[in-house]
């Protein structure tokens, strides 16, 4: 069970670290690599997993998501689970040398492993839900997006059809009727 | 004056500086949320409250935003027309109370680098997130129930 010092330090890194990581990573996906937001079925299985299971069976889940065959309409989950696997394990590596949640090098078995386990399991879930909260900020906009051009190009034809095109205002203040 | 006394002073000092921010905020909920979904503003004042950390406060607000159009709704008579009420509320909370938080610190003499520094840093920073909460959610409750009183006169 983490100590309430160990609980102290892990929501100052939630606020301070993990949250604009977290912003930060989504936005990479998004809007540097053009993915599409995470589906809501993935956003509930991802939440409800780290909400409550042990940090080894997250990170199971996390490995299970990235190996599976997406068909190719789905590869930006595969994306998504990717940067996801890359991004715990070096929160793990962290744990000890940035973060400062447990001292001296890493023992394997007993107690030590159990205490990283349950640390990780927090701070894991902490990450996810600033990614998924990110997420549905970036969806709504995107379809947003979507609808917008959406009305663009339905005023674009409705011009088009009725000519309105020929005959707008700033045609008419340019050109050979300016001035 | 112990340090407690001192940070409670500083708070009570933004709150008064921030005030009419929060009264504008607390109009933009009323038109946004009106009577009928009062309970996400309790809501929000409930995790405000208890929460330690001020991104929990946030995610709130981004998954609100995210779920119901009215937390997106957008004010045609101001001139900030882009923004909706959750992202309105949230860009105050992140950036605007994050330069409050630092005056205060400034003046406490808190720095930025040691651990208890952070924490307090972070803890002075909720605090004025609670404040101003408390402060909006009390001008959306007048909000609302004036315009109730003003469609009962009509």
């Amino acid at each position: 069970m983490p100590t309430h010092t160990q609980l102290q330090k892990i929501w100052l890194l939630s606020d301070t670290v993990l949250y604009s990581e977290a912003v930060a990573f989504m936005r990479r996906l998004v809007r540097d690599q053009g993915c599409n937001p995470l589906p809501a079925a993935q956003v509930n299985g991802l939440f409800s997993i780290a909400e409550s299971q042990l940090y080894d069976k997250l990170y199971a889940f996390v490995v299970h998501q990235r190996d599976r065959d997406w068909q190719p309409s789905k590869r930006d989950i595969k994306t998504f689970y990717t940067a996801l696997e890359e991004t715990l394990t070096n929160m793990q590596k962290r744990l000890r040398s940035d973060f400062h949640l447990l001292g001296g090098s890493r023992k394997p078995g007993g107690q030590d492993e159990a205490d990283e386990q349950e640390l990780m399991a927090l701070l894991a879930r902490e990450f996810i839900q600033h990614l998924l909260a990110e997420n549905g900020l970036l969806s709504i906009r995107a379809e947003e997006e979507r609808q917008q051009r959406q009305r663009n190009q339905q005023a674009g034809r409705y011009q088009q059809q009725t000519g309105l095109a020929h005959h707008s205002p700033h045609r008419k203040t340019g050109g050979r009727y300016g001035n | 004056m112990n340090y407690e006394t001192q940070v409670m002073l500083e708070v009570s000092f933004e709150a008064d500086e921030f005030y009419p921010q929060a009264a504008v905020l607390g109009s933009h909920a009323a038109e946004a949320l009106e009577n009928k979904h009062r309970s996400q503003l309790t809501g929000l004042e409930n995790i405000a409250e208890s929460t330690s950390k001020t991104s929990d406060i946030m995610d709130y607000i981004k998954k609100q935003t995210a779920r119901f159009s009215h937390w997106r709704h957008t004010l045609a008579s101001e001139e900030n027309t882009q923004q909706g009420f959750g992202e309105r509320l949230r860009a105050y909370l992140e950036n605007d109370l994050a330069q409050r938080r630092d005056a205060v610190c400034a003046r406490l003499q808190i720095g930025d680098s040691s651990y208890q520094d952070k924490q307090k840093r972070r803890r002075i920073h909720l605090l004025l997130i609670r404040q101003f909460i408390r402060s909006m959610v009390v001008e959306y409750e007048y909000a609302v129930s004036a315009g109730k009183n003003e469609r009962k006169e009509r």
